[in-house]
């Protein structure tokens, strides 16, 4: 019993150490329990919105507000020294261009000035100007993920918020929240870009007016030949 | 003969009975081959097809439609007696082919091909692969191409037919004849169940044993034969119809193989651009993380233009599919009518010649 003692000991060590790596790591963006969908969508973002400019943040602000958040975090006292980003003095340049980094990324995904939302049952596509649409689905009452060598993405309902999480190489990740006003005409989209080597994220929301997109004349359907075929009648091919 | 020939000329109509009466005989080792509508292989959970690219309806018109490569395969080598494609598996058929889409995404095609004969015997038993060798940049040339991609997996049918010749090859003339007189009797077993259940017996291992043989002037037999002669022709037009979809949807499926190889090409494009920008920027630069983002970005609109094109290919191919699987069930409900009215006359002929004893 006594030979056996230190690895005893180790062994409690590594529990301890990984119950303690467990209770440190960052809770993830999207629980298990957001995945799960029973029943009826949550909330209807079906629609065309197009962006509210007069509200929303602007970006130089955000930026100044995520900088002084650096800054706290850098000379936060509460921290050992060891622990301060800027040994208690300045912010280090290269956090700072993280941080400037970070902040015209989300300025670029949050430019398109229209969102074409779909929405049935089971799925969720959100079609951007210049950009891959969200797309959420739910089958089985689970969301599908998709993972690829560029990036993973993922998603889920947060209440009646609709979270979609990609996770790209690098430690670089972006976080958009979708959520609906009580009257439906009005969308606020929360957009927060993370990267592994800024300490702190950004964060940039954005909002939408629905408006209804003007009704075409004609029936149109997508052909591979043809390419789009449109019909003031009813379309046979 | 004269009543059951009357009662066959009733339901088929002279013409039809004509031409059935009017096939050559032919050679012992040209056997008749049966090449089913393939399985599309669609897996039953949804949520995988994205990552399995499986477009269910997409695979079940190639399903349909890429039988008939494989037919004019064999039939063109000249060493098969009639090549027909079937909506169901026919175990009475000499020799029955069918197949199973494992993989299709334009630049491969992943085949399983089950092939038996008619006393159980199993010839190929295996998946074959299909990969299109010619470089995009030379296919995407001109229009002319098309014929070019449409053939692009001609190794795979090559090897098929190969593989069916090389089996054939080393069957002895008797085996040949066997399989041939297998056939006969399954047909007639399915016929008329009543009077050819005692000919043959199957094997634990999926095999026929002949136990007995019918006289070979044995009038029952010889209205089988009739009968099934004259199913040929109802297959034959079955065959046609499959027939017409391919030449209705030949073009439109060459398009979708042309822009699904172009998918290809742009994936591949993604994977090339991501892999001469990993270095492009400090680490956590705006360069670099705009580099991470925009692989990503082109990586799923590339996915999502290769949804929008299966959608417009249905949209395009699906009513001609849906029109003319309608006419083949048409057809097939048709068949199935006349099986059990022939059936029944054929057991009441049994009864009538054998005074009601086997």
């Amino acid at each position: 019993m006594v030979e056996a003692r230190p690895e005893m000991l180790r062994t409690l060590f590594i529990l301890a150490a990984s119950q303690l790596i467990v209770a440190c790591a960052p809770k993830p963006v999207i629980s298990d329990e957001m995945m799960r969908l029973e029943g009826p969508m949550p909330a209807d973002f079906s629609g065309s919105w197009e962006r509210d400019y007069t509200r929303g943040d602007d970006f130089n602000t955000a930026l100044g507000q995520a900088l002084y958040r650096l800054s706290r975090k850098t000379n936060d006292s509460r921290l050992p020294v060891e622990q301060r980003m800027g040994n208690g003095t300045a912010v280090p340049q290269r956090h700072r261009a993280s941080v400037y980094a970070i902040g015209r990324l989300a300025e670029l995904i949050t430019r398109p000035q229209v969102l074409t939302i779909s929405q049935s049952e089971r799925e969720i596509s959100v079609a951007r100007e210049d950009d891959y649409a969200i797309f959420c689905a739910f089958y089985d009452g689970v969301a599908k993920n998709t993972a690829s060598n560029f990036g993973a993405e993922v998603c889920g309902w947060d209440g009646q918020q609709l979270v979609s999480h990609v996770t790209l190489p690098d430690g670089l990740q972006i976080t958009h929240r979708f959520t609906v006003a009580q009257n439906g005409k009005n969308l606020r989209v929360v957009t927060t870009v993370r990267s592994s080597t800024s300490p702190v994220p950004f964060t940039l929301s954005r909002f939408y007016k629905k408006f209804e997109a003007p009704s075409s004349d004609f029936n149109c359907v997508e052909t591979l030949s043809m390419r789009r075929v449109c019909s003031t009648g009813n379309l046979e091919l | 003969m004269g009543l059951p020939l009357a009662i066959m000329l009733v339901i088929f109509g002279a013409g039809e009975f004509a031409a059935a009466q009017t096939e050559p005989a032919r050679e012992l080792s040209k056997l008749n081959v049966a090449v089913a509508v393939f399985d599309p292989g669609i897996p039953e959970d949804i949520s995988i097809h994205r990552d399995l690219d499986v477009f269910p309806r997409i695979r079940k018109i190639e399903a349909l439609f890429l039988p008939f490569v494989l037919r004019d395969t064999l039939a063109q080598t000249g060493e098969w007696g009639a090549v027909r494609v079937v909506p169901e598996p026919d175990e009475s058929a000499e020799l029955l082919v069918t197949g199973t889409i494992v993989g299709s995404d334009g630049n491969i095609l992943e085949l399983y091909v089950l092939a038996t004969d008619a006393s159980g015997r199993v010839w190929l038993d295996r998946t074959f692969t299909g990969i299109v060798t010619d470089d995009y940049a030379v296919s995407s040339a001109g229009a002319d191409e098309a014929l070019e991609v449409t053939l692009s997996y001609q190794s795979l049918y090559d090897s098929v037919a190969t593989g069916l010749l090389e089996v054939r090859e080393s069957l002895s003339s008797h085996d040949l004849e066997r399989i041939t007189e297998f056939s006969l009797l399954r047909y007639a077993r399915r016929l008329a169940p009543v009077a050819f259940s005692g000919f043959m017996t199957e094997l634990p291992d999926g095999t026929v044993q002949i136990d007995r043989l019918p006289a070979k002037d044995d009038p029952m037999m010889g209205r089988i034969e009739l009968v099934r002669s004259t199913e040929y022709v109802i297959t034959d037009a079955v065959d046609t119809k499959f027939r017409e979809l391919r030449a209705e949807i030949a073009t439109v499926y060459d398009v979708w193989r042309e822009f699904r190889r172009k998918t290809v090409y742009y994936e591949r494009e993604d994977l090339r651009r991501a892999r001469d920008t990993r270095g492009d920027g400090e680490r956590g630069s705006y360069e670099a993380i705009t580099n991470s983002y925009d692989n990503y970005r082109y990586h799923r609109i590339t996915e999502q233009e290769q949804d929008r094109l299966a959608v417009a290919f249905i949209n395009e191919a699906g009513p001609t599919i849906e029109s003319i699987e309608s006419r083949v069930a048409k057809l097939e409900a048709w068949v199935e009518l006349k099986y059990a009215e022939w059936r029944r006359i054929l057991e009441e002929l049994f009864e009538v010649e054998t005074g009601g004893s086997d």
